[in-house]
């Protein structure tokens, strides 16, 4: 099986007397910590990484930083929130292995539900006097928490969140708010620009969409509208938008048996997957059209295997999928996998995990170089300053924090197949989309710029 | 949209089948209503409560008799199988219906109203919190009942493409409603549960026990639920919330058909699921907001519901 083929060494002998320390920490951003996170401490001898957390010089407190995490750790969006939380578990358990942030400071991380009083959780956090927020998960508390983070001043890094009008109307000149994930945008073109590379824009006349009923899948299917009638000049032919956790989604499927479309878009994530792979399997949907969805992938340890059996259906997977680059030929993402793997509620890390992952690496890298830079632990300011333009390493590849606060990595796509041997869904023939083709260039708006598209 | 008569077909099954699930919760929610007088909060936990119990069922008779056989027998066998699934998890839930009226109810008929909606509300938080402790918090599923059944044909030997499952429910929902209507109407329990509610004083004057005509009630509308729960999880997963949803759209259906009425309830359900169903094949973000404008259409018309409150019928 291609995870458990034996890792191959991306080192060699040369490498690990040769590279060394110095270049090693300076290839992945300057300390033990920013090498744990990128998943290449083992790289490090045996002792290396504890002793090289960062160049504090003495001069940092040996208090541990108080950091809260909104997520969801329940119910239908749980499948999500979960995901996120480990992410985020297993980063900050790598920075205090490592010795904690400037080798000083280690990590508590405070987990709460985002539930449905999210900014009174938020608030709570900032009242206990948390250093750093992460999260949340969802758009709709993404945007009532992200005046908040402004007004209070102290740096948020969410995790999802990812509706796409946040720094563009929301929080247009953001200071401490900053987003890691790929946004609506990203995801949905690259979701509209795969489904001509599988089809051919020649093939798509008609399209449809199942969206969740509420912000996001509104936006989502809005945006793939607008992307894929620039790409392929398709008519829509249905929209339908069932509220979370519906337990019948028949009447959408009916609709789209009628219709027939070319392509069907979806943004329905979590359990709202499985119920709609399920039905629309039970109602024969996939002999009359294509599935594209950019969260699909998000229920990949929850949808059964006879339910996908037969299915067409591409799903995106964000700014991570743990299968590209393989396993075997990438030591940080099979390190990370085999990480994710061992954790309570985690079949196999989906683009949520790295959600979580990512926020905590993006922030800690940054102080840790604001500390290189200084001399001394940042203020909350100087770390703000720091995350624009800020660019950094995961197991999934390079990421970079872009001026406008927000994050911009590679997206990924593929054919959602079910694995036995894993026992949960995976992505086969995976495309890689820069984020040069997925998200608009700084200070355009996703609509002026897919408005700007040639035809 | 145009709709081919094919599509329109489907549609309205859809509906059909809907309304039936529907029925099936609201009907243990309005018998409460109409007899025991309490608007019991808590019956949308109980439906989950079915289902969370039912995947354990499924899984225990289906792990005993295996998939479906080869043939009309096997194919029998399995279905039996389903339904005695069924009705042990909606047995399952009489106990819990019993204990809480016996034990919380009963100490609250002689108060106002709103202490029992504080006290089925507890319950709800109550039950919310046991379902977290014995199953936790990620949705769960069955996988053996939903394909099993769906593989069987039926729809297709008419030229439909419609799933067996859906066809079971509207069968397994026509049989439920027959039941009941028996019960109420031709048997002598129905009858003195139906004389109690019409006049209390005169059914305890003539001898009638009502503490256990009430308890037998409630029992009922647990077992009730957890039927409807059952039927309703696998095409679907239990997650804790689900609970929410069927018992605001009970109480649309049982507002639309009467307060209390079971006749109202059945025809608010077919209701409520056909227009809903219709909804959404011409108007799909009308989805959520139909049941509600036919529930405020009929209180500006017809206050009292289609079917008036429960009385001298079902």
């Amino acid at each position: 099986m291609y995870w458990d083929t034996p890792m191959k060494r991306t080192t060699t002998d040369h490498d690990s007397e040769g590279i060394g320390r110095r270049q090693l920490l300076s290839a992945v951003g300057g300390s033990a910590v920013a090498a744990a996170l990128a998943g290449c401490s083992t790289l490090l001898s045996d002792g290396e990484a504890a002793d090289q957390g960062g160049q504090s010089g003495g001069e940092i407190s040996d208090e541990p930083i108080q950091a809260g995490l909104l997520t969801f750790t329940r119910g239908a969006p749980g499948v999500l929130g979960i995901q996120a939380q480990r992410g985020a578990e297993l980063a900050v358990q790598r920075i205090n292995e490592a010795g904690g942030i400037g080798g000083q400071r280690e990590i508590e991380l405070d987990v709460v539900n985002e539930g449905s009083n999210p900014l009174d959780s938020y608030n709570q956090f900032i009242e206990e006097g948390k250093e750093v927020t992460f999260g949340p998960i969802s758009s709709g508390t993404h945007s009532q928490i992200a005046p908040e983070v402004e007004k209070n001043e102290v740096i948020n890094v969410s995790t999802d969140g990812t509706v796409t009008t946040l720094y563009e109307e929301t929080v247009p000149d953001p200071t401490y708010s900053f987003r890691f994930q790929n946004y609506d945008i990203m995801e949905v073109v690259t979701m509209a620009r795969e489904a001509v590379e599988r089809i051919g824009a020649d093939n798509i006349s008609t399209v449809a969409g199942v969206n969740p009923g509420y912000s996001f899948g509104e936006d989502e299917m809005r945006v793939f509208t607008q992307a894929i009638q620039k790409l392929t000049g398709a008519e829509v032919v249905y929209e339908g938008f069932p509220e979370l956790g519906a337990s019948d989604m028949a009447n959408h499927i009916t609709s789209i048996n009628n219709e027939e479309p070319d392509v069907t878009f979806s943004s329905l994530w979590g359990g709202d997957v499985t119920t709609f792979v399920r039905q629309a399997n039970a109602n024969n949907m996939f002999e009359n059209t294509t599935v594209f969805g950019t969260t699909l992938y998000s229920a990949a340890g929850d949808v059964p295997g006879d339910a996908l059996a037969g299915t067409d259906i591409y799903s995106g997977s964000r700014n991570y999928y743990w299968g590209l680059p393989a396993l075997g030929n990438w030591q940080p993402g099979r390190e990370l996998f085999d990480a994710a793997t061992q954790q309570e509620g985690v079949t196999v890390p989906t683009a949520h995990y790295m959600s979580g992952y990512g926020a905590v690496t993006a922030w800690a890298t940054a102080v840790e170089k604001a500390i290189d830079l200084l001399g001394t632990y940042p203020s909350q300011e100087q770390i703000a300053q720091v995350l624009e333009g800020h660019g950094f390493f995961t197991p999934a590849g390079y990421h970079n924090i872009a001026e406008d606060h927000q994050g911009a990595s590679n997206s990924f796509a593929g054919k959602m197949v079910y694995d036995d041997d894993l026992g949960a869904a995976r992505l086969e023939d995976v495309n890689t989309y820069a984020a040069t083709e997925t998200a608009p260039p700084p200070g355009v708006t996703g609509s002026d710029w897919l408005d700007s598209w040639s035809a | 949209m145009a709709v081919t008569p094919t599509a329109a077909l489907v549609q309205t099954l859809n509906g059909i089948q809907f309304g039936f699930i529907l029925f099936m919760i609201a009907s243990g929610l309005t018998v409460i209503l109409g007899i025991l007088d309490v608007l019991n909060l808590a019956h949308g936990e109980l439906f989950s409560l079915g289902a969370y119990t039912a995947i354990g069922v499924f899984g225990f008779i289906i792990g005993i008799i295996g998939p479906p056989g080869d043939g009309v027998v096997g194919t029998a066998v399995f279905i039996l199988a389903v339904l005695a699934a069924v009705l042990v998890t909606a047995a399952i839930l009489l106990p819990v219906g019993t204990l809480f009226e016996a034990v919380f109810l009963r100490q609250i008929y002689d108060r106002d109203q709103v202490y029992q909606l504080v006290l089925t509300f507890t319950l709800l938080l109550i039950l919310l919190d046991v379902k977290k402790f014995i199953w936790g918090d990620s949705s769960i599923r069955t996988d053996a009942v939903y394909s099993a059944i769906n593989a069987i044909p039926t729809s297709e030997l008419v030229g439909l493409n419609y799933p067996t499952y859906n066809v079971f429910v509207i069968l397994v929902g026509s049989a439920v409603v027959a039941g009941l209507f028996w019960f109420f109407e031709r048997t002598k329990t129905g009858r003195i549960i139906r004389a109690t509610a019409i006049d209390r004083e005169m059914a305890t004057a003539i001898g009638v026990s009502t503490d256990r005509v009430f308890t037998l009630v409630f029992a009922l509308g647990a077992f009730l639920a957890g039927f409807a729960g059952a039927m309703a999880v696998p095409p679907t997963s239990a997650t804790l919330e689900m609970g929410t949803n069927p018992l605001v759209l009970s109480f649309v259906v049982i507002v639309i058909g009467g307060l209390g009425s079971l006749r109202g309830a059945f025809v608010g359900a077919l209701l409520v699921g056909v227009i809903r169903s219709w909804m959404i094949t011409l108007y799909p973000p009308g989805e959520i907001a139909a049941p509600f404008a036919i529930m405020a259409l009929i209180l500006l018309v017809k206050p009292e519901g289609l079917f008036g409150t429960w009385g001298e019928t079902a």
